[in-house]
């Protein structure tokens, strides 16, 4: 579906921010502002701090009273340990790959959705729409049963293709991007429709590159939400050589002997990930994306 | 919903070619929502309305499920957690989330790194969360309270083990851990504002709160709605937070609607009573959205 | 752009779903669906956790295969906590192992009146009366599991800190004011000689006061909905609190404090805790997790000296853990996983076991003289008698109000213990929801 006529709005790299673009913060409230974000970052990553201290304790020092905020000897052991006693490589390798899957396909199936959602009309969208939403009202463990059932009798349950296939089909996705289309002024569609371009064409060359910060957000909330699941793996993986992360962690602490600290340990590695591909999705939220020529 | 086809009463043709469009659009994702996701929450409506234990069939018994719920002191008990829970976790995260974006969209030295910080709660292990927040709020040893007493509250709260302070505890827990889930969302909604808007509204002399108050609350509606949908679903069913922190207790002051789900069903395997409840919860949520879903309609109008 | 990719891959996802068959065969579990004879070989999967720590599964298999070499058992990994979460999927979609465990009764009820077991009358009938807990799978007249292991109840003491406070150690006569009194004199005296250890410790969950008192209290009964059997053993578990013999419930709570790190490292002298800990016990102190110190096993204080001392027969509680079969199992491996459930409650399945450090339901000499002989467990006299002598009572009735009767004690449990309401209204309102939310259903 190539289209004759282009308008590509000029990207251009534009911060915005309500006290408008670079308004000089003088040097006192400058200082004032820094030391309530550091302080305030310190509290946030208090029990990230925690949990880093006590992947290096012994497992009996993890809970003591009182709390100890630095291990007596630290037990870089734990570190190699958690190697060999449990099976990280393949936990990890199982929650990168469906979290790839699912993100991916999430973003994809769910943008697309959203544009039919947002900028077509026909009639019984909007109650399409609800019925959408409306399942996310419906807590998940309610429905878990009947769902197993309906994806053993598949043969699905006790393989990856289940996970994927549970969460890359959200609604979530698909009401997040809608909403960000919505605020896209409906003008530069409609000039582009009268340039003779199709509604994919518009999705493809207008939508999608306005929208990158809200394709930035689901992906990082997307794939934030898959690794960290542990009820739907829980439910539906039970050989171990398809275990995710947080299941294999969760199975530390079986009945009778609780390993925390490789609970930690496991905990520390698990979020090192997601907090690297949240550092390198920052840069899609400095680049405010002008829109081109439109006076509001 | 500003659209420009409203004035044009598009006739047969072109409203079957919209439908078909629109359709060719969802279709992707409509399949797998509608065959994993659909099938068994239709499926859920039916079981509503039976006795059934999981194992074998379902025994249709009507409406006996509803009428059991309205004398059942603990669903009222949940229901009331549920809607305390709700009343202060909105607001409180809806300031804060977007107090954040607001602080953290500014050109400054360093705002990636803080971006992370407050996003860290959020990707943290919930198991970890739980753990932590619960030594920070022990009645003894405590941080918290050693801080209490050390500005001279001579009895402070017993937070987590008190029927009264729990729910406050996790609250503030659930505040705290979702917040930079919520900035991220509005901050995506900040980027999106065109900056002319500002330059323009600066122009005219308008000042930091006219601004505020005339471009950027209009401005992020959409993210704004998105956001508190999402943020009364959530806390209607707020669930792992509760079982990781304080499992309903002590005694039942912290029971929510979702964890008495779960009680119900998986524990004392009622499934056809755990179905009604979700009903129950659905309805409440679905109606509240719905609500929102028309004020906003009309708002755009 | 990929995007026909994606799509192709969400088209891979969606079209097996769509056009898969709705045939309701269970799925088979086992990669090998041997059509077995009764002659030629058979696997059997059976259910298990945590595997890697938890060798008893394994142990079985292998000693059973060892006595049978045409039938393999394969065991087959659940989460640990949530096994029972994932039991109930599993036989829902048809895709649960051969023979699954029991893993305490309250669930074991839930899984009969489902019709998910089947009657195996026959093997109880053939392992006889050794096998103690077998009555709690009985259902109108019929036995649907098998006992192969049943944990007890016992007092865990650190004779080290009991001579450190110069407190005289247990001599299995002790009622439940000498435990308090004992508790109290070691909180004392363990600070006299400087040591900041508690005379003892109780652990968060509920079964540490109720399972005694429902155990040792005449004519109490869980299904009754009268729950006024608790009040002493409340007030004595409060008073030890406010004492501060034993650690707070809110900070117990609070810090997540752990049995294993409280009795291992010395913070109590005391401890009541189940036969499982025994075995955890030792491998804590070999791996260095615990310290090495000199403990023993007592039976549990009791409500009155008549069942009291060493001539006595002294009551305590603990569910047994039993095998059953799920009746989804092909028909032609029925006899094969029953001749497994006899094994695992005969003689020699109980060595196999009590070699490992676990407590088998099979009581016999040979089986104690096994157990003993485990490297690290106590052999005074006071603890052979103890691990020997006692009557155990199921801490769970098997009835379909069980479980929603322990939610509702549950809750009286955490609102007495922190404090939150007294005892007498906590009761009440046990008793309250017992009647309008449990027993009338």
């Amino acid at each position: 579906m190539a289209a004759t006529i282009v308008t590509s709005p000029p990207a251009q790299l534009h911060l915005s921010s309500p006290t408008g673009p670079r308004t000089r913060l003088r040097g006192w409230r400058k200082i004032l502002l820094y030391v309530v974000l550091i302080v305030a970052a310190a509290g946030v990553l208090l029990p990230f701090y925690w949990m880093v201290m006590s992947s290096l304790k012994t497992n009996n020092d993890v809970f003591t009273i009182p709390i100890k905020w630095v291990p007596d000897v630290f037990v870089w052991q734990n570190y190699v340990d958690i190697w060999t006693k449990a099976d990280m490589a393949t936990w990890l390798k199982n929650t990168m790959v469906l979290s790839v899957a699912v993100t991916a396909l999430q973003v994809f199936t769910g943008s697309f959705a959203a544009y039919g959602f947002s900028k077509v009309r026909f009639p019984g969208r909007d109650v399409l729409f609800l019925t959408y939403v409306g399942t996310i009202a419906v807590p998940w463990q309610s429905y878990m049963i009947p769902q197993f059932i309906l994806m053993s009798k598949v043969h699905l349950s006790n393989t990856l293709w289940s996970i994927i296939a549970l969460q890359a089909f959200g609604a979530f996705g698909v009401f997040l991007m809608k909403q960000f289309y919505e605020s896209v002024p409906e003008e530069l569609s409609e000039a582009a429709r009268i340039d003779g371009l199709s509604e994919y064409g518009i999705y493809r060359r207008i939508i999608l590159p306005l929208s990158v910060p809200a394709l930035a957000s689901l992906t990082l909330l997307t794939f934030t939400n898959t690794w960290n699941d542990y009820l739907g793996p829980l439910i539906y993986l039970r050989s171990p050589e398809l275990w995710t992360i947080q299941l294999g962690l969760r199975s530390f602490i079986s009945q009778y002997n609780a390993e925390y600290a490789l609970i930690m340990t496991g905990s520390v590695l698990s979020v090192l990930p997601i907090a690297l591909i949240f550092i390198l999705g920052q840069k899609y939220f400095v680049e405010g994306i002008a829109t081109s020529g439109l006076k509001g | 919903m500003a659209t420009t086809l409203a004035t044009r009463r598009p006739g047969g043709r072109l409203r079957l070619r919209n439908t078909l469009t629109g359709w060719s659009f969802i279709l992707p994702n409509f399949v797998g929502f509608a065959l994993l996701t659909l099938v068994p929450v239709v499926a859920l409506f039916y079981l509503a309305f039976t006795s059934w234990n999981v194992f074998g069939a379902a025994k249709w018994i009507g409406t006996a499920n509803f009428t059991r719920m309205v004398g059942d002191a603990s669903f009222w008990t949940a229901f009331r957690n549920t809607v305390y829970y709700t009343v202060f976790h909105i607001p409180l995260t809806l300031v804060i989330s977007l107090g954040l974006a607001i602080l953290l969209n500014q050109k400054l030295r360093g705002v990636a790194f803080f971006r992370t910080a407050a996003f860290f709660p959020y990707i943290t292990s919930i198991v970890a969360i739980a753990v932590v927040w619960n030594m920070l709020f022990s009645p003894q040893y405590g941080p918290i309270n050693q801080f209490l007493h050390a500005i001279g509250v001579s009895n402070p709260p017993g937070w987590t083990t008190s029927g009264t302070w729990a729910m406050p505890a996790v609250i503030i827990v659930g505040t705290w851990r979702e917040m930079g889930y919520y900035m991220l969302l509005f901050l995506a909604g900040l980027q999106s504002i065109p900056g002319e808007l500002y330059e323009a509204a600066r122009v005219d002399g308008a000042n930091a709160w006219q601004r505020f108050r005339n471009i950027t609350i209009p401005s992020l509606r959409p993210t704004t709605f998105f956001i508190t949908v999402m943020l009364t679903i959530g806390s209607f069913k707020v669930f792992d937070l509760i079982l990781v922190m304080t499992n309903g207790g002590p005694g039942q002051s912290t029971l929510v609607l979702s964890q008495y789900i779960y009680q119900k069903g998986f524990v004392e395997n009622q499934f056809g009573y755990a179905s009604s409840i979700s009903i129950v919860l659905f309805a409440i949520c679905i109606a509240i959205t719905i609500f929102q879903f028309l004020m906003n309609k009309r708002r755009d109008a | 752009m990929k995007r026909s990719i994606l799509t192709a891959i969400g088209l891979a996802v969606v079209v097996p779903l769509a056009v898969a068959s709705c045939s309701s065969s269970p799925a088979t579990t086992s990669s090998t669906t041997e059509s077995a004879t009764a002659a030629g070989p058979v696997t059997l999967s059976l259910a298990g956790w945590s595997l890697k720590t938890t060798p008893e599964f394994q142990a079985l298999a292998d000693a059973f295969h060892a006595a049978n070499p045409s039938i393999t058992v394969v065991p087959k990994e659940y989460d640990a906590t949530n096994y029972d979460t994932q039991m109930t999927a599993d036989l829902a979609a048809g895709s649960a192992p051969d023979i699954y465990v029991q893993k305490n009764l309250k669930n074991f009820a839930t899984y009969q009146i489902g019709g998910q077991l089947l009657d195996v009358s026959d093997v109880a009938t053939e392992v006889g009366g050794d096998v103690s807990g077998l009555s709690g799978y009985k259902v109108d007249g019929k036995t649907y599991a098998i006992p192969y292991r049943q944990d007890s109840w016992y007092l865990y003491y650190n004779k080290d800190l009991f001579d450190a406070a110069k407190v005289a150690v247990p001599d299995g006569s002790w009622t439940w004011d000498d435990y308090a009194a004992a508790a109290e004199d070691l909180t004392s005296g363990l600070k006299t000689a400087g040591n900041e250890a508690l005379g003892t410790y109780q652990h968060t969950w509920q079964s540490t006061v109720q399972g005694l008192a429902l155990a040792q209290t005449p004519k109490a009964d869980l299904l009754s909905g009268d729950f006024s059997y608790l009040k002493p053993f409340y007030e004595r578990a409060l008073a030890l609190q406010a004492a501060g013999a034993q650690a707070d419930y809110g900070t117990v709570t609070t810090n997540n404090l752990t049995y294993q790190a409280q009795f291992g490292t010395q913070k109590s002298a005391m401890m009541i805790m189940g036969s499982w800990y025994v075995a955890t016990l030792i491998a804590q102190q070999v791996k260095g997790d615990a310290n090495t110190f000199n403990w023993g096993i007592a039976p549990v204080p009791q409500i009155d000296s008549s069942t009291a001392g060493t001539d006595n027969t002294p009551v305590t509680f603990g569910d047994p853990t039993g095998l059953g079969i799920n009746p989804a199992i092909d028909k032609s491996k029925i006899a094969a996983a029953k001749e497994f459930l006899a094994f695992v409650a005969s003689e020699d399945g109980a060595k196999t076991l009590a070699g490992i450090g676990i407590t088998p339901a099979h009581v016999s000499d040979a089986v104690t003289t096994a157990y003993f002989s485990f490297k690290g467990v106590p052999t005074d006299d006071l603890s052979k008698f103890t691990f020997g002598t006692h009557d155990t009572k199921a801490e769970n009735p098997v009835s379909k109000y069980t479980a929603g009767l322990q939610n509702v004690l549950g809750d009286l449990h955490s609102s007495v213990m922190s404090g939150s309401a007294s005892i007498d209204d906590a009761i009440k309102t046990a008793e309250d929801r017992a009647k309008n939310e449990v027993l009338n259903q």
